[in-house]
């Protein structure tokens, strides 16, 4: 093999490299989100580090801490990730994996990318185990492997409009898939070739929303046996939710997840994984414990999110000391020092209600809602609510019993609401995803986005009244106003949007085939029922005619009659006599007004 | 607004509650059910407009409601029980009446305009006779009222015999005090009774008395067996039945026949009767 240096930029060409093409997104640059972090964990200081495959320039800040060595086959990437880390210990090899140096060793491989885009289209193909043996056999005794698979029959593919068999994009000049018995397909068959390889498979993580925007990953095992964990349940949704935001799919990913987590699936359908292994034989001492969680959400400088386990808890703890905090200015900020301490276990607040919803269970939802409304009103102070529990609705507050706390406490109401307030937005907001999304539930059609959420105000106990309801909408405009950095004239089209939000809508954000065929039939059967109330109406109205006509002809008929015109003659002067009284006294009624506002005037 | 939200003065009890005073009640966007029931909470025969909310007492009822194909159904509980609300303790009662409650108010099984009861009434009257430990008050309903040989036989057995009022008909003559009455009348008395298991047994649990049921039950003529009639009646809810019945279990099923715990707050109820865009326009008095 000749190995020839890029002069300029001190880049390896062993041979195998690929000149015009680029694995890195035309985006704008990440750190690599809950990727980079779990890798920058699992990286001792001054260890020999090879990043085999695409890594976001940003992840090689992470390891600034080590002597890095990165492996690519994109020569444009190769540059890119040379001039990014030129003051950084880091070499960049762009080739194929043959081309790595024969008599070179590390402490950590990464594959972060997956095995697929460490092999070039040039040369021989090693095949999925071809590169995972080159890599294993790159590992010293004791050294830690991190690699990421993506999930053939993943959360991703399920809700994806085009089938996984029919790929175009440059990058599918081959298309792997759950029929290629050379990839492992699941989390055993994973494990099962990194033994084959010489590997002691150890945590494995959870990827979500998608392989190629991972903003979750969460440990399987706590994935396998916290299936009704609130926690969990609110991260795979905020995660899908915000992640498949605006794009089509088949069916709500988020739902997907919620559901499969509560079915014990959550790790078998997860777009990927990341799996670390160790090779044999493993050191005396054990590297420290891996988080339960790693979250990245809102921007990249509010840094990342972890969950780790502190004695029979979980416990918030953030990745690095944001970079800013949101001003202080608006009617919320972030505050991401709230993230510390204990986290409340117990389901999440909004899983409870669909399922008393779906199940019409009036009892359960009662109790539910009220005791959603008493924790609010517990917090209040002279009807005031402030801080986290201000904007806490269903979807970050958990249950355990007959306690209520909020999930995340990092997002704050910078001045209070009232209490009535802040309850009609967390039940707006849920009577839009209980109507948008379809949901069967215990109330009839006919009720309005905020008659829905007065109704609701009523199971919880509270008489709200449409004006409050209205004060939420602006309020929720307000808010993620404050949250999304919107301007005034995008805070009143917001609010537009809000308030126009109808029960046949499908959900604002994503377009999913499945809640729009279920808008349709929605605005179907609404159209069915009013034209029968229309019939009816009709049939109605000839009817009450008919008895009209009938009533008419018979008065005329009495009204003819001898009986009748005496009774006339004997009643009309009672009744002219009747009417000059009333009038004598709305005279007398009137005098002394006049004589007091002439006496006013004087 | 169909007419039989107007039986028993039912639109009426909902608008007071709904905060309309004794105006006349504006018209409901869908059907109450105006009597308790072992079907799908309406009338047999009652036109049904598709998807039109059915306004029902009891989750029960909205599940059988459901199977038979009936959409839109809303368990809101029973017009009775928000008279209840609005009447929780009576203001003492005359000097001419009892304070403390008393004997018993018996309702034989009705029939209405459309459909006559046949029974031997001299036959239950001996039973009542037989069984009731103190005084006893008949109440008949409107149709047997103004059947003056009817009538007369519970008079002549010595019970004091009344009617709550005439509970309407294609929106006209309804009483709208026909449930203030009813509920009156049952906080005299010790008991309730009746020969089939009725709205008015429910009713009186409610309103605190010990329940019931014996004696002939009567055959309503053409009576509609879809749902299963009185044999039905007797398999599904045996406790309930008897000279006899235990006051807790038949509390707790009460409760939950007339959806007592389902009582909505009043803008709730107003946006499910359809009256929360009501304007003064829309009022009559």
């Amino acid at each position: 093999m000749t190995t020839d240096t890029d002069q300029a930029q001190q880049i390896m060409l062993p041979g195998g490299e690929m000149l015009a093409w680029s694995d890195l997104p035309a985006e704008e640059p990440t750190d690599g989100g809950p990727l980079g972090v779990l890798g920058a964990r699992v990286v001792p200081a001054g260890a020999r580090v090879l990043l085999a495959g695409p890594h976001a320039p940003g992840f090689l800040d992470r390891l600034a801490h080590a002597e890095v060595t990165c492996l690519l086959r994109s020569h444009l990437d190769g540059v890119a990730l040379a001039e990014h880390a030129a003051e950084l210990p880091v070499r960049v090899i762009v080739g194929g994996p043959a081309g790595l140096p024969a008599d070179e060793t590390y402490d950590v491989v990464i594959a972060m990318s997956g095995l697929d885009s460490v092999e070039s289209i040039e040369g021989a193909r090693l095949g999925w185990d071809g590169v995972l043996a080159v890599l294993a056999d790159r590992l010293r005794p004791g050294g830690t492997l991190l690699l990421r698979m993506d999930n053939p029959v993943g959360l991703h593919r399920i809700v994806d409009v085009s089938p996984w068999y029919a790929a175009r994009d440059d990058n599918r000049w081959t298309v792997e898939g759950v029929l290629d018995a050379g990839h492992p397909a699941n989390l055993d068959q994973l494990r099962r070739r990194l033994v084959d390889a010489g590997l002691t498979p150890g945590a494995f993580f959870a990827a979500y929303p998608h392989p190629k925007a991972i903003t979750a990953l969460v440990a399987t095992e706590e994935l396998d046996q916290g299936t009704s964990s609130g926690l969990l349940d609110a991260m795979l949704h905020n995660a899908c939710a915000d992640g498949y935001a605006d794009r089509s799919v088949l069916q709500d990913p988020a739902r997907l997840a919620v559901d499969a987590l509560h079915a014990g699936l959550a790790s078998g359908l997860a777009p990927a994984w990341v799996g670390y292994a160790r090779r044999s034989p493993l050191p005396a001492v054990e590297p420290a414990d891996l988080p339960v969680a790693l979250v990245q959400t809102g921007p990249l400088d509010m840094g990342g999110i972890e969950v780790v386990t502190a004695g029979q808890d979980w416990h918030w703890r953030l990745t690095q000391p944001p970079l800013r905090t949101t001003p202080e200015t608006g009617p919320a900020y972030r505050d991401p020092g709230a993230l510390t301490g204990p986290i409340p276990a117990g389901r999440l607040l909004r899983t409870l209600l669909l399922d008393a919803c779906l199940r019409q269970d009036l009892d359960q939802l009662r109790a539910l809602l009220s005791g959603y409304a008493h924790w609010l009103d517990s917090c209040t102070v002279a009807g005031q609510i402030s801080g986290a529990p201000a904007l806490a609705g269903v979807d970050n507050v958990v249950v355990d019993g007959e306690r209520f706390a909020v999930l995340d406490p990092s997002w704050q109401a910078a001045v209070p609401l009232p209490v009535n307030v802040a309850l009609a937005r967390g039940l707006r907001r849920f009577a839009a995803i209980l109507l948008t999304g379809g949901y069967a539930h215990p109330w009839s059609s006919t009720l309005d986005l905020a008659g829905l959420t007065v109704v609701l105000g009523g199971m919880a106990g509270r008489n709200l009244d449409r004006a409050t309801v209205r004060v939420a909408v602006e309020t929720e405009a307000a808010l993620i106003a404050a949250r999304t950095d919107l301007n005034p004239a995008g805070q009143e089209e917001l609010r537009d949007q809000l308030e126009a939000l109808e029960p046949d809508s499908p959900p604002p954000g994503q377009r999913s085939y499945q809640q729009l065929h279920e808008a349709w039939l929605r605005q179907r059967e609404e159209l069915n029922r009013i034209q029968a109330v229309l019939r009816w109406t009709e049939d109605l109205i000839t009817s009450r005619e008919r008895a009209l006509r009938r009533a008419d002809a018979m008065i005329k008929v009495l009204s003819g009659s001898v009986s009748f015109r005496l009774g006339r003659l004997v009643i009309t002067p009672a009744r002219w006599a009747r009417r000059a009284v009333r009038a004598l006294k709305r005279r007398l009624r009137k005098a002394p007004n006049q004589r007091a506002v002439r006496g006013g005037q004087q | 607004m169909h007419h039989a939200n107007h039986f028993y003065g039912h639109a009426h009890v909902l608008a007071r509650y709904c905060g309309f005073g004794d105006r006349h009640p504006p018209r409901i966007n869908g059907y109450v059910q105006h009597g308790w029931n072992i079907g799908d909470g309406l009338a047999p025969g009652h036109p049904y407009v598709e998807r039109t909310p059915s306004l029902l007492w009891s989750a029960q009822t909205r599940r059988r409601a459901w199977a038979v194909g009936r959409r839109n159904v809303v368990v809101v509980g029973a017009p009775f029980i928000y008279l209840l609300a609005l009447r929780p303790q009576d203001p003492p009662l005359a000097k001419a009446m009892p304070t403390a409650r008393e004997g018993t108010i018996w309702y034989p099984f009705h029939g209405w305009e459309g459909q006559h009861v046949k029974g031997d009434h001299k036959e239950l009257i001996a039973r009542i006779r037989d069984t009731e430990p103190g005084p006893v008050t008949v109440c008949l309903y409107w149709h047997e009222y103004g059947m003056r040989r009817v009538r007369r036989l519970y008079e002549k057995a010595g019970f004091r015999v009344i009617c709550h009022g005439y509970r309407g008909h294609w929106w006209r003559d309804t009483d709208p005090l026909f449930l203030d009455k009813q509920l009156t009348e049952l906080r005299r008395h010790q008991r309730v009774a009746s020969n089939r298991l009725t709205s008015a047994i429910f009713y009186g649990i409610a309103a605190g008395c010990e329940p019931a049921v014996y004696g002939d039950p009567m055959v309503l003529a053409d009576e509609d067996p879809t749902f299963g009639g009185t044999a039905r009646i007797r398999r599904q809810w045996p406790e309930l039945h008897g000279e006899s019945v235990r006051l807790s279990t038949a509390v707790e099923i009460a409760r939950a026949e007339l959806g007592t715990d389902h009582r909505c707050a009043p803008a709730e109820l107003r946006e499910l009767l359809g009256w929360a865009h009501l304007q003064e326009n829309d009022l009559d008095d």
